[in-house]
């Protein structure tokens, strides 16, 4: 369930038949007791590009309700997208939304 | 300390002898468990936090995932020690970093804390120690440390960016 919260990060992407195919992948972030609410913040707009209001209200979803879906798209997207947050140490998962 | 700020381009923070020096012996610590024996360090926590699963409850996937990924962020972390042991000044003083020397301090620093808090249970409700009475309340004074250093950092990353609009 892609909430409405779940910002499509498509920009370079041309909705084909093909990504249509492979779509239903997200990325999540989970909440940890660990992470710093402006460090989330501000990773979430330096790899996502997302503006600070955006990034804030993911972060506060991560905090409050323990988990967001910052990103989705074809898996491989996902899988990089959790790659690059775990780089960060953020708690991130990737799979099939259900 | 004096903590980060946003300086000409740069950030800028001040170490005292003694936190450069605590600095430095857990980057060495991080390091060691970091190019431990696979076998030697299966299944702890603190390497699970720093190198967790990509998917959750599929393990073939998550398997797939760490074959695909694990070797770069291994890297990116050992990476990210150099840095941090080339910028780190011996004997304390001024650090001064530019943009991906910070990514890096902010990356690092955040592994150190991941361990750190994994080691001694953080949870949301823990707090500060009140004294210093065994090693654990030491060890919470450090986690509080780097998080007031991490945190400075960030803010002084937010400021620097707000200066480039």
């Amino acid at each position: 369930m892609a909430g409405p919260l779940a910002p499509e990060r498509t920009p370079d992407t041309t909705v084909d038949e093909e990504s249509n195919l492979d779509r239903p992948w997200v990325t999540i972030v989970w909440n940890d007791p660990v992470n710093l609410m402006t460090y989330v913040t501000f990773v979430l707009q330096e790899l996502f590009g997302y503006d600070e209001p955006t990034a804030t209200t993911l972060m506060l979803q991560v905090h409050h309700e323990g988990k967001a879906i910052v990103s989705s798209g074809p898996r491989e997207r996902m899988e990089h997208d959790t790659s690059r947050l775990h780089a960060y140490g953020l708690w991130a998962s990737f799979q099939r939304d259900s | 300390m004096k903590p980060f700020r946003f300086r000409h381009g740069d950030v800028v923070a001040r170490l005292d002898p003694a936190e450069a020096s605590v600095l430095g012996l857990l980057l060495d610590q991080l390091e060691l468990l970091l190019e431990a024996d696979a076998d030697d360090v299966a299944g702890d926590p603190v390497l699970e936090r720093l190198l967790p699963a990509g998917h959750r409850g599929d393990p073939a996937a998550a398997a797939d995932y760490r074959e695909l990924t694990e070797a770069s962020l291994r890297s990116g972390k050992a990476d990210d020690l150099a840095t941090l042991r080339a910028t780190l000044p011996e004997g304390g003083g001024e650090v001064r970093l530019d943009p991906d020397q910070a990514a890096a301090w902010l990356r690092c620093t955040n592994d150190l804390r991941l361990a750190l808090g994994t080691r001694l249970g953080i949870s949301d409700e823990s707090e500060p120690p009140e004294d210093f009475a065994d090693e654990e309340d030491q060890q919470l004074a450090v986690y509080y440390w780097l998080t007031a250093l991490q945190g400075s950092l960030v803010d002084a990353l937010v400021a620097g960016r707000a200066a480039r609009k």
